[in-house]
């Protein structure tokens, strides 16, 4: 095959691998510290619309003055609107089944299940329709050469691979984290606060999520769909546990699946194989690998139990 | 005590609410604009064109209104007996006052609107044209007070006048109105309790509706906020919102018909009631599986998987099976039940023996089982040769491993050491298929035409034969909706219809009744044919052989009756067989269960099976019932309904029969999801999905509720049954989670260790 053709793959795989990266990098920091996050999907849906909505609202002034007018902070602020979001979301999460000790499950399914109506409500009540928000003029910009030019979001992206390795196994709040997620009680007897660790893992995994999300909207495109994520952050929890709840695990696991979209876009012609072939592929191998065909993978002992304080 | 607080807060709101919030609405036009009333004889106008109305006996439902609630919330304050005498009076008086008034408010715009019709033919009758009878309409003019003004205008109609618009259409009762009606309606209930008996009974229903409801309330109060904020008022061109007490009214007023719209329509015609049993039926079948799954401690998210399979394996049997309908139907409706269950049985599968989480592997499934549908439904699926010769070597390694699974060396080896034997035949296996996927001369890709697949590009299967085809609702009566659209009225022969119902009636309360069911079998299988003869025979005596019916236009199929079924399948499965004791133990608690016998991982695969299966048979509504535009399988199957199942499941308890009730509110608010978004320009459907997460955001958190409401134990305590604790002790588990209320899945939290 042409170099030009593998490096365009390389490219579009990176590019696809990076919201799967932030929301199981996300889950980790969640399910490190003891509480199953399956509401990832839903934080990257609401990820993504605030980024598009905080764009959308800072530039306006600029835009009705000035069509192509060049706000440069406007997607910044739309991004660290994301985080915010995703972190409340995540802080919604962490009351439910924290402080209320609800099924883990079940309070993210219902944010999943929120994920679906929220957005639409919010878009017709702002722009009239249901589906899509206005588009915006100033995503983020890309840096880097070639079919190597990439948003800021995807250097991000992986450069929290190391960082989210240091933090968890080379800093006390990573011993912390994991701590209550192994053994709540013995972490509690040296005096952890344990509902306080769970309750920043789970926001913590809202604000990589939200990242994934603003990616999503404004990294890649230029304004928020419904069904944006499309089980992204499914795929990502299946990462995780594929990745051995570890970051390299992650990014190996995360890699694979976005090699695998990147390989459904560029095969979308239907050069090789159909594309609803290619996109069950990775699904069908994680399920393989999750019965333990190519490895056993050991959650941390005490996600999805709430703690009870004795 | 919370209750007489939370009874008179309620009364004293209702007090604020009679002054401020329109009592009734009338001439509500497209759009939603309305003029209001207010007690009393407080007119406001949003449409900007109608005329005050004056209702006699406002000021006297006023203050009758003012002295029942005054009642309430002063009864409050007494004790015991006095409590409940006070509250059922005042209930009583509530509820009457509320109903006289609304019934003369009905009575005075009707008599307006007669008014007005006399008014729009005069011209007619004074100068007719050729072809109107003035004689016909003076004669009708006369009688306009007489009859309903719709009839009227439809005689108007055949003695040649079109009457087009009346003013005054629309009257429905308000905010204010609906408070005061459940003001009483509590004040009534509550009252009961002046009969010890009827005290108990209604405490143990509120114990079970307590979490559900209080959900439901702050749902629909969060959505009211979304609703306010979303929803401008609809006003006329020329109105302006003059004052605060207009501003109000006019706020409250939108509030109250958004949730009026989206209920009054499923509940009050036949149609709507009909359509939202049409929108509950899949939703029941996805919530059985959902809470099938929960009762065994087992988190199935793999209902919009399985309903795809199931889809899937109806649209075969409907396409290629031949034979009369009495064949084919039952054989669609198993293979649904089978394609789901065996779609269902794999992550049980892989649960079992790998120990794999089910509710990762049943999201994987999701996926697949999407593309899957897709692929099906794709136009031409293109293979490249070498991609071909790629599947065709796999398929021959997974034959050649399973064949060699037979062959006892092969298999002691792969005994010894799994994983060796494994990764000797993926490496084989991969360098086979470097080797055969080599580009050759001559390749030609492969195109996929699938005899299924409907010619073009829309992404649907052929339609099923007839055979294979539920009948709607109407086509069940003969109509045929595309010659006679609309409401169709049509003889039916109610006298065997309610004969028949008698039977069976009979027959399963016979069973019941102990000196009736020791006549055994026979008896009462005479008792039910005697019974349902003399009945016919009564009812045909007095006509009712072709009853004329008026039969709406709906999508209601009998897959209805086959979600009902399936409600009494898992009941009696989970309640009265010894498989079904089992899964329940082994969803309270998994290692109790096995130690005390149960097979675990049997269970989990039969569980998941079943599960499955149930998810499955939403084909029945889907495909063979042709709930989507035709009988075909369609990429458009909303799979969501297995997600909205976890709702479901979790509202109805994991109980065969909340889930049925709870599907059918899921069922009303789609509906009127949809009535709403044509009623109001600026909201959506959405609200409605919204609200589905919230009640299911606020049941998982069931916690923030106060204790003496989620916790039996506490309740009875609070109620008096049980004696206080002496000081300083707790109850047992009364002040843990230990003693809550079996609504969420039990022990799901617990089976996540294993994945």
């Amino acid at each position: 095959m042409e170099t030009v053709v593998l490096l365009a793959l390389l490219g579009s795989a990176l590019r696809a691998t990076t919201p799967l990266l932030f929301a199981a990098l996300g889950g980790m920091f969640s399910e490190r510290s003891g509480v199953v996050n399956i509401a990832l999907e839903g934080i990257i849906i609401f990820g993504a619309l605030a980024a598009a909505l905080v764009t959308y609202f800072v530039e306006l002034p600029a835009i009705t003055q000035n069509p192509g007018a060049s706000v440069w902070y406007a997607p910044w602020i739309g991004v660290l609107a994301a985080m915010l979001v995703g972190a409340g979301v995540g802080w919604i999460h962490a009351v439910v089944s924290i402080r209320y000790k609800a099924d883990q499950i079940i309070s993210g399914v219902a944010i999943n299940l929120m994920a679906i109506g929220v957005p639409a409500v919010v878009l017709t009540g702002l722009f009239g329709n249901s589906a899509t928000s206005a588009t915006i003029t100033n995503r983020l910009p890309r840096w880097g050469e070639g079919a190597f030019q990439f948003s800021p979001l995807v250097y991000l992206a992986f450069l929290l691979v190391p960082l989210t390795w240091y933090v968890l196994f080379r800093t006390p709040f990573g011993l912390r984290l994991r701590a209550v997620g192994e053994h709540p009680e013995a972490a509690d007897s040296v005096g952890i606060s344990v509902t306080r660790m769970r309750y920043a893992g789970v926001m913590l995994s809202g604000v990589f999520a939200g990242l994934g999300g603003a990616y999503l909207s404004i990294g890649g495109f230029n304004q928020f769909i419904t069904e944006m994520s499309g089980g992204r952050g499914f795929i990502a929890l299946a990462a995780l546990i594929f990745g051995k709840w570890h970051p390299l695990g992650v990014l190996g696991a995360t890699l694979l699946f976005g090699a695998f979209q990147a390989l459904e876009t560029q095969l979308g012609g239907g050069q090789l194989l159909p594309p609803t072939v290619v996109q069950s592929l990775p699904f069908i191998l994680t399920m393989l690998v999750l019965a333990g065909f190519v490895g056993r993978s050991v959650a941390p002992k005490a996600i999805g139990k709430p703690f009870e304080k004795g | 005590m919370s209750e007489r607080l939370a009874v008179a807060a309620f009364a004293l709101v209702t007090l604020v609410a009679l002054w401020v919030a329109p009592w009734a609405a009338f001439s509500r036009e497209t759009g939603s604009r309305a003029a209001v009333i207010l007690l009393p004889d407080r007119v406001i106008d949003f449409t900007g064109r109608t005329d005050p109305i004056s209702v006699p006996g406002q000021g006297a439902v006023l203050w009758l209104s003012v002295a029942g609630l005054v009642v309430v919330a002063g009864g409050a304050a007494l004790s015991g007996r006095a409590r409940h005498v006070a509250w059922l009076a005042a209930g009583a008086l509530l509820i009457g006052t509320a109903t006289w008034g609304l019934a003369q408010f009905d009575a005075a715009v009707e008599a307006r609107r007669a008014v007005a019709f006399q008014e729009a033919i005069a011209p007619n009758i004074a100068d007719p044209r050729p072809n109107q009878d003035a004689e016909r309409l003076r004669q009708l003019s006369e009688e306009a007070l007489e009859r309903p003004v719709t009839v009227s205008v439809e005689l108007a109609r055949e003695a040649g006048v079109v009457v087009r618009r009346l003013p005054y259409g629309g009257s429905a009762p308000g905010f204010a109105a609906f408070l005061t009606l459940v003001v009483g309606a509590a004040a009534l209930l509550f009252g009961l309790r002046v009969w010890p008996r009827a005290g108990r009974v209604l405490d143990r229903v509120l114990t079970a509706v307590a979490i559900p409801a209080v959900s439901i309330a702050l749902a629909l109060l969060a959505a009211a906020v979304v609703i306010l904020l979303l929803q401008p008022t609809p006003v006329g061109r020329d109105v302006v919102v003059a004052g605060p007490l207009m501003a109000l009214a006019g706020r409250l007023d939108t509030l109250w018909h958004a949730y009026y719209i989206l209920f009054s329509g499923s509940l009050g015609t036949v149609k709507g009631f009909f359509d939202a049993l049409s929108f509950a039926t899949p939703l029941i079948f996805t919530g059985l599986a959902v809470g099938f799954g929960f009762r065994a401690g087992l988190f199935n998210i793999g209902a919009p998987g399985q309903m795809v399979l199931g889809a899937i394996g109806a649209m075969f049997v409907g396409l290629y099976l031949p034979g009369p309908a009495w064949v084919v139907l039952p054989a669609a409706v198993l293979v649904a039940a089978v394609g789901g269950g065996l779609w269902g049985a794999i992550p049980g599968f892989l649960k079992a023996r790998f120990g794999a989480n089910e509710v990762i592997n049943t999201i994987l499934l999701n996926f697949v089982a999407a593309s899957l549908m897709l692929f099906m439904l794709s136009s031409s699926p293109t293979f490249a040769a070498s991609a071909v010769r790629v599947i065709q070597l796999i398929a021959w390694v997974v034959a050649a491993s399973l064949v060699g699974l037979l062959v006892p060396p092969v298999r002691r080896a792969m005994r010894i050491s799994p994983r060796l034997t494994l990764a000797l035949v993926a490496v084989i296996a991969l360098v086979g298929a470097v080797v055969v996927a080599q580009p050759r001369a001559g390749d030609q890709p492969v195109v996929l035409q699938l005899p299924f697949k409907a010619p073009g590009s829309e992404p649907k299967s052929y339609e099923l034969s007839e055979a294979a085809r539920i009948p709607r609702l109407p086509a069940m009566f003969g109509i045929d909706l595309r010659a006679t659209p609309g409401t169709n009225v049509v003889p039916v022969d109610a006298a065997a219809w309610i004969a028949g119902l008698l039977a069976v009636l009979v027959f399963v309360g016979a069973g019941a009744v102990g000196a009736l069911r020791r006549r055994g079998f026979q008896g009462r299988i005479l008792a039910a044919l005697g019974v349902a003869a003399v009945a016919y025979a009564t009812l045909a005596a007095v006509g009712w052989r072709a009853l004329p019916l008026a039969i709406p236009p709906t999508n209601l199929n009998p897959s209805f009756l086959i979600a009902l079924a399936a409600a009494v399948f898992v009941w009696v499965f989970l309640f009265r067989t010894r498989y079904g004791y089992e899964l329940r133990a082994t969803g309270l608690a998994p290692k109790a269960a096995e130690y005390g016998g149960a097979n675990i991982p049997r269970n989990t695969v039969m569980a998941m099976a079943i599960s499955g299966a149930l998810a499955g048979l939403t084909a029945t509504h889907y495909v063979l019932g042709g709930a989507l535009e035709d009988y075909a399988l369609r990429q458009s199957l909303p799979t969501g309904d297995g997600f909205d199942g976890i709702a479901v499941a979790l509202l109805g308890a994991n109980h065969p029969v909340g889930t049925v009730l709870a599907a059918f509110l899921f069922g009303v608010l789609k509906n009127g999801g949809s009535a709403m978004n044509i009623a109001f320009t600026d909201l959506t459907r959405d609200v409605v999905s919204m609200v589905l997460a919230l009640v299911v955001l606020f049941i998982a958190a069931k916690g923030f509720l106060p204790d003496w409401l989620t916790n039996p134990l506490r309740r009875a305590q609070a109620l008096g049954d049980l004696p206080e604790e002496p000081a300083g002790g707790t109850p047992p588990g009364g002040g843990t989670a230990g003693g809550e209320a079996p609504v969420i899945a039990p022990q799901v939290a617990a089976s996540q260790e294993d994945r």
